[in-house]
């Protein structure tokens, strides 16, 4: 692992949600996707926010990106209060959010080019080719998006975002629409660049997939169901990373974690439905 | 990678195939069927047109007779003999050149127009029930308005083409630029693109196919007008020629004119759908 000075005030309470609500004017009144969220994640810690569709997760993500302003409650990350997107919160979005009429080289330049505007044009290219090295995909940095797959507009997306030199990464059900095998590669080469990064080393991952929330976090929040979805339980794990995908699944840990979750999600959080008001 | 692997290896494999013998001969085929249903769709309405001239006794000439002079027009299309007969190659040509000043200077008023509309909901309560007024004005009735500012029928011809241009270019920019969705708007403040950039790297490139519908659109309609507004203005154009030859008694010269007007608002059809598929990125 790495090792990092961390700021000793901000290193366990780096990103905080406090009491935080989420309404949203709709045509047939006010929604509460979330309410009452309270968080805490470290510098240098992975958190997972699960739960079944619906339940206002990326909402949660989209407010620390600073995209949704919350009705309630306050965000603070690294002593700042929360009220917009920074470039030192980096996101990746649930459908890659790559510019369609851009290619990959372009993709990644045009958010270097906004976001680093102290650099030279010559630093801002050495950077995205750094970045498109790392994830492989120099080779095809003159295609568009509609020209490769959907784990490589992922890698573009996750090279976009790192790029930008982001102190905390933000992931929207990143993998979501990928199949196992290409998950599986990229799990490992997320964990690889957070490893190779010397900045960015705090990440939110929103996901409903409970193998994902295990091997890539520290610590799991498991969402109740919405609307009004809350944290309805906060879950360490007591592995230490980096891990190995084939290994985890045996260790002791890993089962309780996993039945756990499986409980929580299956039983507790699934059947729950709000009276009619 | 192994999503790159599987492309690289599928990529030839599947170029491959496209060139083999089977596929060559069965477009071949798909082609001359296609043709060929053209081509009997043709000659329908070369019987019926026959049939008709035929019961109108002559009065209505019939496909043989319209082709002899279609041939006789064709063949010295660029002759000038004063103001009142000029060869049916300078009167399209004359309208061409107005429709395109007249959308040229419509689209130049109304993409930036469209864009405000589009972008702005102020604008838009402002501008858009304007409009929604003025659309639906055959933009003959703009004729008058211009001769009156002009004083001279071929500047209100292009004026009424200009007016007639505004419409379809405005509304579709503006639908196109309102409908940026929401996944683009997002990337842009996470990445804090600046003003400029937003335009020029999403504004623009998303709503330019919906742009050069609107264009495409425009200049349809345009080239409808142009036919009406010269047969009003008189002097010179494909309309005048076919009122002209109304009054000259020559049918056959007037369905030949339809033919050609026809075959160019076909080809600009087909120019303005090429550009549009040279700029879509999907």
């Amino acid at each position: 692992m790495k090792q990092k000075t961390i700021s000793p005030v901000h290193s366990t309470e780096y990103l905080k949600l406090r009491d935080v609500t989420i309404s949203f004017d709709t045509p047939s009144g006010i929604f509460t996707a979330v309410k009452n969220i309270n968080l805490t994640v470290a510098r240098g810690e992975i958190a997972s926010i699960i739960g079944h569709s619906g339940c206002g997760k990326s909402t949660i993500l989209n407010a620390i990106g600073g995209l949704v302003t919350p009705s309630a409650g306050e965000m603070v990350l690294g002593g700042v209060k929360i009220d917009e997107p920074g470039p030192d919160r980096g996101i990746v979005f649930q459908h890659y959010s790559l510019l369609p009429w851009l290619t990959v080289y372009q993709n990644i330049f045009e958010a270097v080019d906004s976001v680093c505007k102290d650099k030279t044009k010559k630093e801002k290219a050495e950077l995205v080719e750094s970045f498109l090295m790392k994830v492989r995909l120099w080779d095809h940095r003159d295609k568009r998006p509609a020209q490769i797959s959907g784990g490589m507009k992922q890698r573009v997306a996750v090279a976009r975002a790192f790029a930008i030199h982001p102190e905390v990464l933000l992931l929207d059900e990143p993998f979501g629409a990928l199949d196992a095998l290409t998950k599986a590669s990229l799990h490992e080469e997320l964990v690889e660049l957070l490893q190779m990064d010397n900045q960015t080393d705090t990440v939110v991952i929103v996901t409903h997939d409970i193998e994902e929330a295990i091997f890539l976090s520290d610590k799991i929040v498991v969402m109740t169901n919405g609307p009004e979805a809350t944290v309805g339980e906060i879950i360490q794990v007591p592995i230490p990373r980096p891990r190995d995908k084939r290994e985890i699944v045996h260790l002791k840990e890993y089962v309780e974690v996993h039945d756990r979750l499986l409980y929580l999600l299956m039983d507790a959080f699934a059947a729950q439905r709000r009276p009619a008001a | 990678m192994k999503d790159e692997a599987v492309i690289k290896q599928s990529w030839p494999m599947s170029r491959l195939r496209q060139f083999t013998l089977s596929t060559v001969l069965n477009r071949m085929r798909d082609f001359v069927k296609s043709v060929a249903f053209s081509l009997t769709g043709f000659c329908i309405l070369l019987v019926i047109w026959s049939l008709i001239s035929g019961i109108s006794a002559g009065s209505l000439p019939g496909p043989a007779r319209t082709l002899r002079v279609f041939g006789q027009l064709l063949s010295h299309p660029f002759y000038d003999n004063g103001p009142n007969d000029k060869g049916v190659g300078i009167q399209l040509i004359t309208s061409i050149g107005r429709v395109f000043v007249g959308f040229g200077l419509g689209s130049v008023v109304a993409i930036p127009a469209g864009m405000l509309i589009g972008a702005s909901p102020e604008f838009k309560k402002m501008f858009y029930p304007l409009v929604q007024l003025l659309r639906p004005v055959s933009p003959l009735a703009w004729f008058p308005l211009g001769l009156a500012v002009f004083k001279s029928a071929g500047s209100a011809t292009i004026f009424v083409i200009f007016i007639t241009s505004l419409w379809p270019t405005l509304i579709n920019t503006a639908f196109g630029v309102a409908s940026v969705p929401d996944d683009h708007r997002n990337l842009a403040r996470a990445f804090a693109f600046s003003k400029r950039k937003y335009l020029t790297k999403i504004l623009i490139p998303y709503s330019l196919p919906y742009i050069l519908t609107g264009l495409r659109l425009s200049v349809g309609v345009a080239w409808l007008v142009i036919v009406a507004g010269e047969m009003l203005s008189g002097g010179i154009g494909i309309g005048f020629f076919v009122w002209d030859s109304w009054n000259a008694l020559s049918l056959e010269r007037v369905m030949s004119a339809i033919l050609l007007i026809g075959l160019v608002g076909l080809l600009l059809d087909r120019g303005f759908d090429l550009i549009a598929r040279r700029f879509s990125y999907e």
